[in-house]
């Protein structure tokens, strides 16, 4: 029995501190399942068979899948070459960072509300170009727009594991003979899984619980469905099975990722110091390069910010009001990102070095706070607040919590794409100088996650900044943000006024890309 | 000496951690801060709508007001998930079908006589709430490929327009038509109803989910004529697009006025106050103002009204009379259009 337990390789002991967090946040997001469940369980079997099992709501979810799927597509081609670009080439990184991240800045119903305004005869854009430019539509339409929206989130999650590729990798497969496109498929494609996987999950939920871009498009997928019946129709219980069925959907996603990533083992285990990547020159290709960045930066933030400032140069100019919703919009996002950051910390860093099936579910379980519809999400928070603590209902701690439960996932995927390549050696041999596990892992394994940190901050923050369905229902009285402002003036056709806030915003968010790109400048 | 001191304490990545964990917390509790008693609104109408009212009514009587905003439906299901403890004193719809299920759920409370004798018309005879503005249903057409004289007089006869095949808009999935449809069906009937659908979906009509969209696509070229309110073309015209509105004639459906209007919750602990607000809001300052900036029709006489809309006694008695707390039948229209294959 002793010799055996001998052989064995010994287990490292989960410090206790690690599983903490993720209990916290388990416990957040399956109180408000629990409540779906409890709300579906009130339908009548002769409901769920006349709405539930139509043919209609087949139809829906099948739109709904080919949608999800169009746009993970079209941003990872949209994104693919701006973060090769960024990381291999010698074009100013500025640009391309700009070009890939800006479009966070830009809530995705503004941007598609922009291309309708600019688009077909008498559109802003005929009035720049001379020719009327085609309008979007339909299921190409909402791909298409949501691609150019959402490629940021497939962008930041590859440049990050771009960068974290060691180049003597490359040079060893050459070294061994291969072509430079085979030594690049061939060593460096494989590092990228984690971010494309990570990146992917994140643009496919987005897509699947977008309502408002693909309403503005007039494409209808499940979640329009769900957004009709908490809004238009009073009926909670036929939204809570639809809500249940999204998440379904969204645990299959779920599973066949956490396949994708299993086993993976990525960091570096050579001696010395990683050198930075190589960047190619790329000489006559230049002018293409350019070309394409400013070309996608055109479309994906020209395009609104000229109908923005369009609508802006047609009404009044000045408008009251609006410090206060930028003081509301910094109040919910700085706290949301520094809280969800501090919360992923743990969860990713348990589940990356002490893969068990205890830590891969807790990151999995981060995945439902943001597939469950933000709409289902705050009525349960709602429900929860009232039933349990009664003083937080309406306060913007609650809103802060149920944000970053929500948005949760958004900084897992980079900071897990850095984990994986921060090697766990330099961390064990600090311990064995003598550092307790909390120093080393501060002194040593967090300036290794800075881009990985950072990139969880910038993007629950702009998601945070931009959210209207958590905002909505969550907020206390009298508390107002940007997102809101902007959403409730165009749907009152009141563009002069929303012109300004949605400015506003995407300054804002511009100016969370610059200290992004002063921060990692600076290293 | 104090300087270099605190860059070192800044230094040590732990320390680093707690003052971030600290300034967190912080600016947590700043924002968890209870606020001071006045009254709270529910309302599911806009800002810009709601705002300047209510920092006028602020200024003048130096009651504190608390705005939430949100759709009707969501707000009633808050109000219904708070219950007792729902913090709201008035209840501020955008559609009479939202203020006829509150009234059916028991929120709202009667009102005084003196609040309900303002308005000229439109208010319920329990006088739970009161309506504070209308609008109109319209077809909106560009005035550049339709000659209104082709335009019906009755909304029942668009479905025999084949010329308008895939050139028609409508908005299905959006409260103010599904609210037009109830009421065709409390006129019409189920069946009249029915069949106005079915003819309409063969003319092939391109569904929008907001009004905004659809008027814009009228410009773009992408259809001539749209079902919807009154305001969306008069300020689109006010944007100077090339967009026109047709009434249909007087008691037509297609007329429908959409009554806005708000009433005092039962659970109110400040009904005195709430009172005065809605007051407030029936008077000639405020009905002015909405008329002016929004182009809704007041509820009460005196107020000018922009040549872009119809006289006030014209646009009163466009509508066709009916119980308005009728639109709650929502659950039924949905039915419908589900069934229809519309929705």
């Amino acid at each position: 029995m002793q010799a055996a337990a001998r052989e064995a390789p010994p287990r490292k002991p989960v410090p206790w501190l690690l599983p903490a967090p993720a209990v916290l946040v388990a416990a957040g997001i399956f109180a408000p399942l629990a409540y779906l469940i409890l709300r579906a369980l009130e339908a009548e079997p002769s409901m769920l068979r006349e709405v539930v099992l139509s043919p209609r709501n087949a139809l829906l979810l099948w739109n709904t899948l080919l949608l999800a799927g169009g746009t993970v597509g079209g941003s990872f081609l949209l994104a693919f070459p701006l973060a090769l670009l960024d990381v291999r080439s010698d074009l100013p990184p500025l640009l391309t960072t700009l070009v890939g991240t800006l479009p966070l800045a830009i809530p995705e119903y503004v941007g598609a509300y922009a291309f309708l305004a600019a688009t077909g005869p008498g559109g802003t854009l005929e009035a720049v170009l001379g020719v009327p430019v085609p309008r979007p539509s339909g299921y190409w339409g909402a791909t298409v727009v949501l691609s150019l929206f959402l490629y940021p989130y497939a962008f930041l999650n590859l440049r990050t594991a771009l960068r974290g590729v060691d180049p003597s990798l490359e040079e060893s497969a050459r070294s061994l003979g291969y072509g430079p496109w085979m030594a690049f498929s061939r060593s460096v494609l494989p590092q990228l899984k984690p971010a494309l996987s990570a990146g992917g999950l994140l643009v496919a939920i987005h897509a699947l619980g977008d309502f408002a871009t693909v309403g503005l498009l007039r494409y209808e997928t499940y979640s329009s469905a769900i957004y009709l019946q908490y809004s238009a129709a009073f009926d909670r219980t036929y939204a809570a099975w639809l809500a249940l069925l999204l998440i379904g959907l969204v645990t299959g996603m779920l599973w066949g990722e956490a396949r994708v990533v299993r086993g993976l083992r990525l960091a570096r285990t050579g001696i010395g110091a990683q050198r930075a990547p190589r960047r190619t020159p790329l000489g006559p290709w230049r002018w293409a390069a350019y070309g394409y960045a400013l070309g996608l930066g055109l479309a994906s933030v020209g395009v609104p910010v000229a109908v923005l400032g369009h609508w802006m140069l047609r009404g009044p100019g000045t408008e009251a009001g609006i410090a206060e919703a930028l003081t509301g919009t910094l109040r919910l996002a700085t706290p949301t990102a520094l809280l969800a950051v501090g919360l992923a910390l743990p969860i990713t860093y348990w589940s990356v070095r002490y893969p068990s099936t205890a830590s891969t579910a807790a990151e999995r379980v981060v995945y439902f706070g943001y597939a469950i519809p933000p709409l289902a999400f705050a009525l349960a928070v709602i429900f929860f607040a009232l039933r349990t603590a009664p003083a937080l209902y309406q306060t913007l701690l609650l809103l802060v919590v149920a944000a970053s439960l929500h948005f949760l996932s958004e900084a897992i995927g980079p900071l897990r794409a850095a984990l994986y390549q921060a090697p766990p050696r330099l961390e064990e041999a600090a311990r064995s100088l003598g550092y307790g596990p909390l120093s080393a892992f501060f002194r040593v394994t967090l300036p290794l996650l800075r881009p990985g940190l950072l990139a969880g901050l910038a993007l629950v923050f702009l998601s945070a900044a931009k959210d209207l369905a958590l905002t909505t229902l969550l907020s206390p009285p009298g508390y107002t943000t940007l997102a809101v402002r902007v959403w409730g003036y165009a749907s009152d056709a009141m563009f002069e006024r929303a012109a300004p806030h949605g400015l506003a915003m995407i300054g804002l968010g511009a100016a969370a890309v610059g200290v992004l790109i002063q921060t990692e400048r600076a290293r | 000496m104090f300087l270099s001191d605190l860059v070192n304490f800044w230094r040590e990545p732990v320390r680093r951690v707690v003052l971030l964990v600290v300034g967190v917390v912080l600016m947590l509790g700043a924002g968890a801060t209870g606020q001071t008693p006045g009254l709270t609104v529910y309302t599911g109408r806009g800002q810009a709508f709601v705002e300047p009212a209510v920092r006028e009514f602020e200024r003048e009587t130096g009651i504190r007001v608390q705005v939430r905003f949100g759709r009707d439906a969501e707000l009633l299901a808050a109000l219904q998930e708070e219950g007792t403890r729902s913090p709201a004193d008035v209840y501020w719809a955008n559609t009479s079908g939202a203020l006829g299920a509150a009234v059916q759920a028991g929120l709202l409370a009667p009102l005084p006589e003196s609040l309900s004798r303002r308005p000229v018309a439109f208010v319920p005879r329990h006088r739970r709430w009161v309506p504070l503005t209308i609008r109109l249903r319209v077809l909106a057409y560009s005035p550049a490929r339709v000659r209104p004289e082709d335009l019906p007089t009755s909304v029942m006869q668009l479905p025999h327009h084949p010329r308008w095949r895939g050139r028609i808009g409508w908005t299905p999935p959006y409260s103010s038509f599904q609210d037009f449809i109830t009421a065709m069906r409390v006129i019409h009937g189920e069946a009249r109803t029915r069949a106005w659908l079915e003819a309409m979906k063969g003319l092939e009509p391109k569904a929008y989910t907001s009004n905004p969209p659809m008027i814009e696509a009228i410009r773009a070229g992408e259809i001539d004529v749209a079902l919807t309110n009154h305001y969306y073309v008069a300020r689109f015209v006010r944007l100077g697009y090339p967009v026109a509105a047709h009434h249909f004639a007087p008691g037509d459906v297609g007329s429908l006025a959409l009554v806005t209007g708000a009433g005092i919750l039962r659970t109110s602990r400040n009904p005195a106050s709430a009172a005065r607000f809605l007051e407030y809001l029936l008077g000639q300052k405020v009905q002015q103002f909405w008329a002016n900036e929004h182009l809704e029709y007041p509820v009460v006489r005196g107020v000018i009204l922009s040549p872009a809309l119809l006289p006030f006694d014209q646009a009163i008695r466009r509508s066709p009379r009916m119980d308005f707390e009728a639109l709650r039948d929502l659950e039924g229209t949905l039915r419908l259009l589900r069934e229809v294959g519309v929705l």
